[in-house]
């Protein structure tokens, strides 16, 4: 069990550095599933792996590489402090069951979201921002 | 100048909204802030994902943490055991963005990401 909870880590990992996210939007429901944790359980447990920087090393590549702006990320970094203890004052009454359920329309709507971004990628204003950014 | 405080004001609200469902999923919020910094602002995507990994540096869910560590809702042993598998991942999936096709990549997770939430919602509402 131990060995597969670090393989778990390292696999989150990878798609951390590849997408620039936390990582608790796949560990929450990899522990449901894979170690079969509650709902709130894996919840509370994903926000103590994102207390250390764990993103550091992925920071590092994207840095070199010039592509981060701090003043925006210092801005979000804020909101996103308070903002998460509002979401977490709202999750906490709520039964496991239709939170697990709320959890799966979060991640549908994010996948569309995302999608919709990747098809805006194809725009070409937005190839040449990007080649002007290189 | 009022520009940039509109600017400024437009992504601290967005983040602000990511902090919610940060909160009230325990994630990172950074799933939803990546779109966001792009499709509002504009932003390219490696660009969007770098500064969301600065977002993520501070600890921004530890108010959140400590709601939830009060309700007994938090393992810790599985959430020690995690962080370095992490940690170590983060390095090598910095490097690979540098090398994939950002676009062709975001679909395949876009997939997973609906397959994933739509079985969560299924098992948890009509199963």
């Amino acid at each position: 069990m131990t060995f597969i909870i670090l393989l778990l880590g390292l696999a989150v990992g990878v798609l951390v550095g590849l997408l620039g996210v936390g990582g608790g939007v796949v560990l929450v429901p990899a522990m449901v599933y894979l170690l079969g944790m509650d709902q709130h359980l894996s919840q509370g447990t994903s926000l103590f792996i994102l207390l250390p920087p764990i993103g550091l090393g992925a920071l590092g590549e994207y840095w070199r590489q010039g592509q981060v702006d701090l003043r925006a990320g210092i801005l979000c970094a804020f909101g996103m402090l308070f903002g998460a203890y509002g979401g977490s004052l709202v999750a906490l009454p709520i039964p496991s069951r239709h939170l697990q359920g709320l959890f799966g329309c979060f991640l549908v709507l994010s996948a569309i979201l995302l999608l919709r971004k990747a098809e805006l990628d194809e725009r070409p204003t937005v190839a040449r921002k990007k080649s002007a950014d290189e | 100048m009022s520009e940039t405080i509109g600017r400024d004001a437009g992504i601290f609200l967005a983040a602000g909204l990511c902090g919610i469902a940060s909160g009230l999923f325990g994630i990172g919020g950074g799933v939803l802030l990546v779109p966001l910094l792009g499709l509002l602002f504009s932003f390219s995507q490696h660009r969007a994902q770098g500064t969301s990994l600065v977002a993520l540096i501070p600890p921004t869910g530890a108010l959140a943490l400590v709601a939830y560590a009060r309700s007994g809702f938090v393992s810790w042993r599985t959430g020690l055991l995690l962080i370095p598998g992490v940690f170590l991942g983060g390095i090598v999936g910095g490097k690979l963005a540098e090398k994939l096709e950002p676009r062709r990549m975001r679909q395949v997770f876009a997939g997973i990401l609906f397959a994933l939430g739509a079985w969560q919602a299924f098992s948890a509402w009509w199963r």
